[in-house]
C-alpha cells in the first residue's frame, strides 16, 4: 500500500512536470496529451495492481503482475530505442547531402 | 580520356601541398575535398587551386562528415565536370602518385571498370605487424564471410574507376567503412574488378583496432536502416 502511494506521488510529480511543460509551451498538444495519457495508464496499472496480479496468475505467467509491466515497459523501451536509431541515421543522411549540395554549389 | 582524381583531405595542412604537386602530374583535372578542417588545409588547397585554376579546384564541406562522404563529394563534382575516369587518392601522401598509372591502364587498355590497390600483392609496403598479421586477415575473413569479397586488401584507399562505375556505386557510408562498402557493390553489380600492387608508406598507424570495430558498427546500422 505504500508503494503504491510512494509510486503515485512520483507520478503526480511527472504529471505536474508535464502540465508545467506544455503551459510553458515547450511541447505541443499531441506530445502532451500523449505523454498525459502514458502516466494515466501507468497510474492505473499502480491502483489496480492486486487484479493485474490475479490476471497475470490467470493467464499462465509465473511472475507478479509488477515483473510483467517491467518486462514490456524494457521491451518497448528497446523497440523506441531502436526507432531513433533509425531516425538519427535518416537524419545524418539528409545533413551529409545536405552539405554536399552546399559543398557543389558554385 | 579525362582522368580525375578526388582527394579527400582532413587536417593535412603539412602533406596536402606535395600530394597534390604530385599527383597533378599523373591527372587532368584534381578536386580536393576538405572535410572541414580545423588546421589550414582549406587555405592550401585554394593557393594550389588559385595557382592552377584549370586543373584543380578546392570543394568544402561546412561540417565534418568523414572520408567516405568526401570521395563522394569528389565523385559528383567529377561526374558533373566530364570525368571518364576517377582516381580515389588520399591526402596525407602515403601512396605515391606514380603508380596512378598502374590503376589507369587496366582501364584504358584492358576495360575493367574498377582497379583497386593492393598492399598484399608485392612486399612494396612497410605494413605494422600488428595490422598485417592481425586486422588486415580479421578484415579479410569478415569481408569474406558478410560480403562475399574475395580481393587481397580489405582496406585500401587507392583506386581508379570509370565514371559509369561512380554512377553505380554511390557511397553511402560516410566513415571509414566506405572501402568495404565500395568493394561490396562492385562485386555485386558484377563490375570487372582488378587488383594491382600499390606502395603505402606509413607515416602514422592510420585505421587502429577500435576503428574496425566503428566500421563494423558502420555497416551494421547502414544494412539495418536500407
Amino acid at each position: 500500500m505504500i508503494q503504491q502511494i510512494i509510486a503515485l506521488l512520483i507520478l503526480i510529480f511527472f504529471i505536474s512536470k508535464l502540465i508545467f511543460q506544455w503551459r510553458k509551451k515547450t511541447i505541443n498538444l499531441n506530445e502532451f496529451v500523449f505523454w498525459l495519457i502514458f502516466w494515466l495508464i501507468a497510474g492505473l496499472l499502480i491502483i489496480f495492481i492486486k487484479p493485474i496480479d490475479k490476471l497475470v496468475m490467470n493467464m499462465g505467467f509465473s511472475s507478479s503482475g509488477i515483473n510483467l509491466i517491467f518486462y514490456v515497459a524494457v521491451l518497448f523501451l528497446f523497440y523506441l530505442i531502436f526507432k531513433m536509431r533509425l531516425r538519427i541515421v535518416k537524419m545524418e543522411k539528409d545533413i551529409t547531402e545536405l552539405s554536399r549540395k552546399l559543398s557543389l554549389r558554385k | 580520356m579525362k582522368i580525375f582524381c578526388v582527394i579527400p583531405a582532413w587536417n593535412e595542412e603539412k602533406n596536402i601541398n606535395t600530394t597534390i604537386k604530385k599527383a597533378l602530374n599523373y591527372v587532368d583535372f584534381l578536386i580536393i575535398v576538405d572535410d572541414c578542417s580545423s588546421d589550414s588545409t582549406l587555405s592550401e588547397a585554394k593557393k594550389i587551386q588559385a595557382e592552377y585554376p584549370d586543373k584543380v579546384i578546392a570543394l568544402h564541406h561546412p561540417i565534418n562528415l568523414g572520408q567516405g562522404a568526401a570521395l563522394q563529394t569528389g565523385n559528383e563534382y567529377a561526374i558533373e565536370h566530364g570525368a571518364d575516369i576517377i582516381i580515389h587518392f588520399d591526402g596525407d601522401g602515403q601512396f605515391l602518385a606514380e603508380e596512378i598509372i598502374n590503376l589507369t591502364n587496366p582501364i584504358i587498355e584492358e576495360n575493367y571498370d574498377i582497379v583497386f590497390g593492393s598492399r598484399f600483392l608485392e612486399k612494396k609496403s612497410d605494413i605494422p605487424n600488428f595490422k598485417k598479421n592481425v586486422i588486415m586477415p580479421l578484415a579479410k575473413i569478415f569481408n569474406r564471410i558478410f560480403f562475399s569479397i574475395k580481393t587481397s586488401d580489405p582496406q585500401i584507399g587507392f583506386r581508379a574507376m570509370t565514371v559509369n562505375t561512380a554512377k553505380k556505386i554511390k557511397i553511402e557510408n560516410d566513415r571509414m567503412a566506405h572501402c568495404t562498402e565500395i568493394l561490396f557493390k562492385a562485386h555485386k553489380y558484377k563490375l570487372r574488378i582488378k587488383e594491382v600492387p600499390v606502395t603505402v608508406i606509413y607515416r602514422k598507424y592510420g585505421q587502429k583496432f577500435s576503428g574496425a570495430f566503428k566500421i563494423i558498427k558502420d555497416l551494421f546500422y547502414k544494412k539495418i536502416s536500407e
